[in-house]
C-alpha cells in the first residue's frame, strides 16, 4: 500500500495493485481510442501542477468523473476487462470514500485553483462524443496512476 | 433461454482465513447428472452505479464443484454481493445471492507460522508465506529477567530474516503477528518460539 499525501490529506492506498490490474487491459483500451491528437488529462491541469492545498480537491473531482461518467458507459463482452475495471473501479470508490472524510474533516478544501482545473478537465471530457471521451479517459488512467504515485 | 425448472443452489457462505476467501453452497442433486454452477460477483461501485451489471467470476464460471475461490476477484476492500445458479444442459435454476455483502476486511487472520533456527552466532527467523498483502511484526528477546523486548517488521514470509547477533549460549524467544494494511487489521501474536543457541527450539 502507498500512502499519499495530498496537502494535509494523508490516505493509503493500492496504488501497485491498480497498476497491475490496468497494465492487463491497458493496450486493448487504448487500441479503442481512435482521436490521438487529444488529451483529457494535460500536463497543465496536473495533480503535480496543482497547489498542494488543492490537490485533494482536484483528485476528489476527477475520481468523481471516473465514477459517474467513465467507468459505467464503458460496454464491454471482455469479462477479463470487465473485471480489471471493476476492480479499478471499486478501488477508485474506496479512495473516494477516503477524500471524503478528508472533506468532512475540512483538509480538503475546493478553492478557485483547483476548481478552475477541473472544469478545464471536463470541457476537454465533453468536447469529445460521448463514446470516445469514455474511451479517452480509460486510456489516460495511465496518467491518473501516475499523478497518484506522485503525490506519494 | 433455458426455464428455470433446477432448483437454485442454497446456503450460500464465504469462508475468509487470511485473505483466501471460498464461496460455498450447498450442491443442486439432481441423481445421475452433473450440474454445473455459474458464480457471478457485483463490487459496491456496481451495486451502486450499474447495479444491473453481474461480472462473471474469474475461476467459476462455470464449474462442478459446490465452492468457488474468489479471492481473485475481491480486489478492494468494499462490499461485495455474490450469486449462483446452476445449469443442467438447456435448463438453468434461478440465482441465489448472498443473503450479506462480503468484505474482505472481516477475513479471519491467523497467526503466523514461524520457524526460528541459529547457527551459534545469529538469531534467523522464517515466517509463514502468506501472501504478497501480508507484512509481519516480530517481537523478540532474551530469555532472562528483566529482558528488553524488540520489534521489527518484516516485509515477506517465506525467507529467512535475520533478526540479532546474538551471545552464543543464550537462549532467545520468538513471536510474530501478520498486518494486513488493505485492511488495517492485524492477526493475534503467535505462540512465543524459545531456543537456545547451539541449542534445539523449545516450545513454551
Amino acid at each position: 500500500l502507498k500512502t499519499l499525501h495530498l496537502g494535509s490529506c494523508v490516505i493509503t492506498t493500492n496504488l501497485q495493485e491498480m497498476r497491475n490490474g490496468f497494465s492487463e487491459i491497458r493496450d486493448r483500451v487504448l487500441a479503442e481510442d481512435e482521436i490521438i491528437d487529444v488529451r483529457i488529462l494535460r500536463k497543465m491541469v496536473s495533480l503535480q501542477d496543482t497547489e498542494p492545498a488543492g490537490q485533494c480537491c482536484l483528485l476528489r473531482h476527477v475520481l468523481r468523473l471516473y465514477l459517474d461518467k467513465v467507468f459505467k458507459n464503458y460496454q464491454t463482452p471482455d469479462h477479463h476487462i470487465l473485471r480489471k475495471l471493476s476492480s479499478l473501479a471499486n478501488s477508485f470508490l474506496t479512495i473516494k470514500k477516503d477524500l471524503r472524510l478528508c472533506h468532512d474533516r475540512m483538509t480538503c478544501p475546493c478553492w478557485e485553483e483547483a476548481m478552475e482545473k477541473y472544469s478545464r478537465i471536463l470541457s476537454h471530457f465533453e468536447e469529445l462524443k460521448p463514446r470516445e471521451a469514455v474511451v479517452k479517459a480509460l486510456g489516460e488512467l495511465d496518467i491518473l496512476l501516475r499523478w497518484m504515485e506522485e503525490a506519494e | 433461454d433455458g426455464v428455470a425448472v433446477l432448483p437454485a443452489p442454497q446456503n450460500l457462505s464465504v469462508q475468509s482465513t487470511n485473505m483466501k476467501h471460498l464461496l460455498t453452497w450447498s450442491p443442486v442433486v439432481v441423481p445421475g447428472e452433473i450440474i454445473d454452477y455459474s458464480v457471478e460477483y457485483q463490487g459496491e461501485y456496481e451495486s451502486l452505479y450499474m447495479s444491473h451489471i453481474w461480472i462473471p467470476s474469474s475461476w467459476c464460471s462455470p464449474t462442478e464443484n459446490p465452492e468457488c475461490d474468489i479471492t481473485d476477484d475481491i480486489t478492494a476492500t468494499v462490499l461485495y454481493n455474490l450469486r449462483v445458479r446452476a445449469t443442467l444442459g438447456s435448463q438453468t435454476s434461478a440465482w441465489s445471492t448472498l443473503k450479506h455483502p462480503f468484505n474482505r476486511n472481516s477475513t479471519i487472520l491467523t497467526p503466523p507460522g514461524l520457524e526460528v533456527s541459529n547457527d551459534g552466532f545469529h538469531l534467523v527467523i522464517k515466517l509463514e508465506d502468506l501472501g504478497p498483502q501480508f507484512e509481519f511484526l516480530v517481537a523478540y528477546w532474551r530469555r532472562e529477567p528483566g529482558a528488553k523486548e524488540h520489534i521489527k517488521m518484516v516485509r515477506n514470509g517465506g525467507v529467512p530474516v535475520l533478526l540479532e547477533t546474538a551471545e552464543p549460549g543464550a537462549a532467545y524467544c520468538v513471536k510474530a503477528q501478520t498486518f494486513v494494511k488493505a485492511i488495517g487489521r492485524h492477526s493475534a501474536f503467535s505462540q512465543a518460539e524459545c531456543v537456545k543457541l547451539q541449542g534445539e527450539a523449545l516450545s513454551l
